[in-house]
């Protein structure tokens, strides 16, 4: 029993670390960069001030040699824009010339959906890595402590590692696409982009060079590194090194986007000042990077889920349908453990956005946009309630769950009632009999949930509740014995409340303070739910100790509907993130970059909200037809034969 | 008798009871804490839980459900006043039905209890239930072909956008502003400190530059923006999207005054091209009030709502 209960440890703590990695760079990043940009930044100056004397020296004897200008974005120690040297030429005014097309599309459509092709695979492909360190990493802690499961741990990764070896030269077929896309039809812009980011593009394509290096040998060496001893830890450190590779390729392509939408390192008129990294690091980088790595971690589950689904609902024998059964739980694991922060993310990155560009922000939030936003809250509350009936649903099949199960309603009430906070739009669309009739634009009460006063308390609510769910979830088969029960169960029950208490308080505090002061109110918000979900896992997990086991999980039994909600899932998240990407990239209305380089092709317009939806959908349904597709390839290789479902231990090592 | 059938019965007869009997009296002209009508739908909550729990009722999964859907059903239509609009209702009837999926959808055991009936009813086992919903469905998808099909004259919705995004730079007067970069020039101090930090900062002067913005206002705007700056002026219910109401916590308090002074500055006919047609019937102030004027005003709409103007932290900007 004790060997289960270290076992049961491994996954969320690996989980924890690998997320405390991958968010550093995000969280850390900032503070290393001041740092080292107050150095950097004194240094030009210095040398600014140099030239500049020098240049006064030589006064009279003719031109100076260096042209130094304002950056549009960074500023030194006294708010004044940073100088730099110019070191490119202006942006180009685009013509007619600088754009071409074809007769059966628009541009922009054609190269949208080259774009968010290529985004959906990228995202695919590095994300499975992600699992397959986590996964690989569990099953060499547990080997000693139950052979079969460790057993059945690699398999799952080294399969999905096999599917992502296809998807992966899908990916690079996609990114050739997209490449030839912007050089074909939109040259003049790729033109200036190429100039700007020259040597980034070939340390890019040496990355991937080095990622392609790297996973073959992850992949085609793991069987012969299979020693369960040094060689296996190697094998699982090299899924570190494709993992750290594939987030600098990520955070190097993400250099491109936030500059388009933010960018720093230039002057007014376009022109390279000299610093590669300020024109790399604009201000939307970090968040937008970290933002993606927990959308990839969101998508990958979805995705690794929704195949499961659909191998467990077709298997015909018990033994499949409890292996399927069983990578569905653990795909969802990833996912909901992705979803829970994702929000966070979201919020630091409009954050960021709003700070550079209020009209951007208000674009966003109150102005064309803002429908989309509505739409992508419904999106948002539609992922909730899938991850929440998955657990629901899941929970039935575990012997125990009983006791915990007659909470599930009122969580479900708890869920309807944020949610309904959550999406109530500032704005209502009506008639103008219905305008007189609520006596002007706001109702007096559901018109104090438009703001992000509420929104922010309803979020945080809802990933509360779904953290209760996991933890019921997680003690459901168990009968706690510690001494110390009592005590543990009020602190989880005081956390919680607290937590309820407090984020309430705070919402409503938000309506007596000015907004910016509102705005940081989000912060012990979010510090409380993530406080909620640490201390309450890690008081739960330190309950399981010595805990008796009052049945397995019958693994193999679990219900269609919670199966079925896998796909509502995979397929909202999916449409999701082509609708925010949409979002983020259309706010820019008509610049290629943003008040730097305009866009003058036919197509800079905004679509109607149907118009875009339709062309999400169309992403929707083509990337899954194309992942149809890959895991069919995948497929055709000789299959291993199944891994023997263990008849005396059916339950995962972190479900014990 | 068949309890569940009781069970409906009382929920039936008790909702009758309640709706013409309680309503009126929890719905008096102003609402307090105990007469209004949330506290009506609480107690009229109890009184269905009471019933069916006191009285071992136990109705099956499917009833419970319709209590559930048309609780909420109730709420939104007749409980939540002002009646929120149409499309919001829809809304919040779609979220309350998922909601409604997922309480019976919780586990296989509750919706398999929930979908007995359906099949018993599908299959013939209920025979009546059959014969009365097969009668009742063709009935009912050809009235709402009809009510689909009849023309209708409602005034359209309207899909509204409200924060126009702001150009980067205005200019008033001959003067060309950088909206990311101007304050209100009568503002004392950004979050008006002064109240709490007596005698450091005097509020004489800018008591008086709000007094001028008031006058200003009571002269040119409140015959639209109202006397309570709330957007219920007297003309306001002339114009389609009323004013804007000042007092909401998602108008002024949610901009930085730049916007303010662009927006009055340049009214309706400076809207900028994206999200038209606008229906904004300012006019452009620049044409009637001096620069300071326009500040002035825009001091006093946030002094008299209490409202503080948006600021940002400029740090992520500097390269330090």
């Amino acid at each position: 029993m004790l060997g289960k209960t270290r076992r049961l440890n491994i996954l969320p703590i690996a989980l924890f670390f690998a997320f405390a990695v991958y968010m550093m760079p995000g969280l850390a990043g900032d503070a290393f960069a001041k740092e080292a940009f107050a150095e950097q930044a004194f240094a030009e100056q210095a040398f600014a001030k140099e030239v500049m004397a020098a240049d006064d020296d030589a006064e009279g004897e003719g031109e100076p040699e260096i042209e130094w200008s304002q950056d549009v974005f960074y500023k030194d120690f006294e708010g004044n824009p940073l100088k730099g040297p110019v070191s490119g030429a202006p942006a180009p005014e685009l013509g007619e010339n600088d754009y071409n097309n074809y007769e059966f599309a628009p541009s922009r459509i054609i190269l949208w959906m080259a774009n968010q092709q290529h985004l959906y695979f990228g995202s695919f492909v590095l994300a499975v890595p992600i699992f397959c360190m986590l996964i690989e990493f569990v099953g060499i802690r547990s080997r000693e402590s139950d052979p079969v499961m460790a057993k059945k741990y690699d398999m799952l990764a080294h399969d999905l590692m096999k599917v992502s070896l296809t998807a992966y030269s899908w990916t690079a077929i996609l990114g050739g696409i997209l490449l030839f896309t912007f050089i074909t039809l939109f040259p003049g812009f790729f033109k200036y982009m190429a100039t700007i980011f020259r040597p980034v593009m070939h340390v890019y394509a040496l990355m991937f060079l080095a990622e392609s290096g790297v996973l073959y040998v992850y992949y085609y060496g793991w069987d012969k590194m299979n020693d369960g001893g040094f060689l296996k830890w190697v094998h699982c450190s090299i899924s570190v090194l494709l993992n750290l590779i594939g987030t600098v390729l990520m955070y190097l392509a993400n250099s491109w986007a936030t500059f388009m939408q933010a960018p720093g390192g230039i002057d007014e008129q376009g022109r390279f000042l000299g610093n590669i990294w300020h024109v790399i690091h604009s201000t939307l980088w970090n968040p937008v990077g970290v933002h993606r790595i927990l959308g990839n971690i969101v998508f990958g589950g979805g995705i690794v889920g929704a195949y499961a689904a659909y191998h467990y609902l077709t298997a015909r024998d018990e033994e499949t349908k409890a292996h399927y059964d069983w990578v569905c739980y653990v795909a969802m694991f990833i996912c909901i453990f992705g979803l829970i922060p994702l929000p966070f993310a979201g919020y630091w990155l409009m954050k960021e956005v709003y700070a550079f560009r209020q009209q951007m922000g208000i674009t966003l939030m109150g102005g064309i946009m803002a429908w989309l936003f509505i739409i992508q809250a419904v999106m948002i509350g539609l992922l909730f309630f899938a991850a929440n009936s998955y657990l629901h649903n899941s929970m039935s099949r575990v012997q125990g769950s009983q006791r915990y199960m007659k909470y599930c309603k009122y969580m479900v009430l708890l869920l309807i009632v944020c949610f309904t906070m959550w999406m109530t739009p500032h704005t209502i669309v009506m008639t103008p009999a219905e305008l007189k009739e609520m006596g002007g634009a706001q109702h007096p009460i559901i018109g104090h949930f438009g703001v992000m006063s509420a929104k922010n308390t309803a979020v945080n609510l809802m990933i509360v509740t779904t953290i209760l769910c996991f933890l019921l979830y997680q003690r459901a088969n168990k009968k706690i014995t510690v001494p110390w029960a009592t005590a543990g169960n009020c602190w989880i029950t005081a956390i919680f409340v607290g937590a309820a208490l407090n984020i309430i308080f705070l919402g409503v505090y938000g309506y007596f303070l000015p907004a910016n002061q509102r705005v940081g109110l989000s912060v012990p918000q979010v510090t409380t739910t993530l406080t909620t979900l640490f201390a309450g896992t890690a008081i739960n997990i330190s309950m399981f100790k010595d805990s008796e086991s009052m049945g397995d999980i019958k693994w193999g039994t679990q219900s269609k509907v919670g199966t079925y909600a896998i796909f509502l899932l995979a397929i909202s998240f999916t449409w999701l993130m082509g609708l925010m990407g949409y979002i983020r990239s259309a706010v820019r209305l008509f610049w290629h970059v943003t008040e730097v380089l305009r866009d003058n092709s036919p197509d800079a317009y905004t679509l109607t909200i149907g118009e875009a939806g339709k062309m999400l959908t169309f992403n929707t349904l083509f990337v899954w037809v194309q992942f149809v597709v890959v895991f069919w390839v995948a497929s055709l290789s000789a299959k291993p034969a199944a891994a023997k479902a263990p008849d005396a231990v059916p339950v995962p090592a972190q479900q014990q | 008798m068949n309890k569940s059938f009781l069970s409906l019965i009382l929920a039936v007869a008790g909702w009758a009871v309640f709706h013409y009997g309680l309503l009126p009296i929890f719905t008096p002209k102003v609402a307090g804490w105990i007469f209004n009508p949330y506290v009506y739908f609480l107690i009229f909550c109890a009184y269905l839980i009471i019933v069916n729990v006191g009285m071992r009722l136990n109705p099956p999964m499917a009833l419970k459900a319709f209590y559930v859907w048309m609780l909420g059903y109730y709420f939104y239509d007749a409980i939540l006043t002002p009646h929120i609009p149409w499309t919001l209702f829809i809304t919040y009837m779609m979220l309350w039905s998922i909601g409604t999926f997922l309480y019976i959808s919780q586990d296989p055991t509750t919706f398999r209890e929930f979908r007995a009936p359906i099949v018993k009813t599908i299959v013939g086992e209920y025979k009546l239930a059959r014969i009365v919903v097969f009668t009742l469905l063709p009935v009912l998808v050809g009235f709402a072909t009809w009510n689909t099909l009849y023309p209708s004259f409602a005034e359209p919705v309207e899909l509204r956008t409200v924060h126009p995004a702001p150009p980067s730079t205005t200019k008033v007067h001959g003067k060309t502003y950088k909206l990311e970069e101007i304050g209100n020039p009568f503002r004392t101090d950004e979050q008006d400190n002064y109240k709490d930090s007596f005698p450091f900062l005097d509020k004489t002067e800018y008591m008086k530059n709000v007094t001028e913005g008031g006058t200003v206002f009571f002269e040119n705007c409140h015959y639209c923006h109202g006397d309570q700056l709330n957007g219920l002026g007297m003309f306001s219910h002339a114009f389609n999207p009323t004013p804007a109401n000042f007092i909401d916590p998602g108008t002024i308090a949610m901009l930085q005054e730049s916007f303010l002074f662009w927006r009055v500055s340049k009214g309706g006919p400076g809207l900028p091209n994206e999200s038209t047609p606008w229906s904004s019937a300012m006019p452009p102030w620049e044409e009637h009030l001096t620069t300071d004027e326009i500040w002035k005003v825009i001091l006093f709409e946030y002094w008299y709502t209490g409202w503080h103007p948006r600021t940002f932290d400029t740090e992520g900007s500097t390269a330090e």
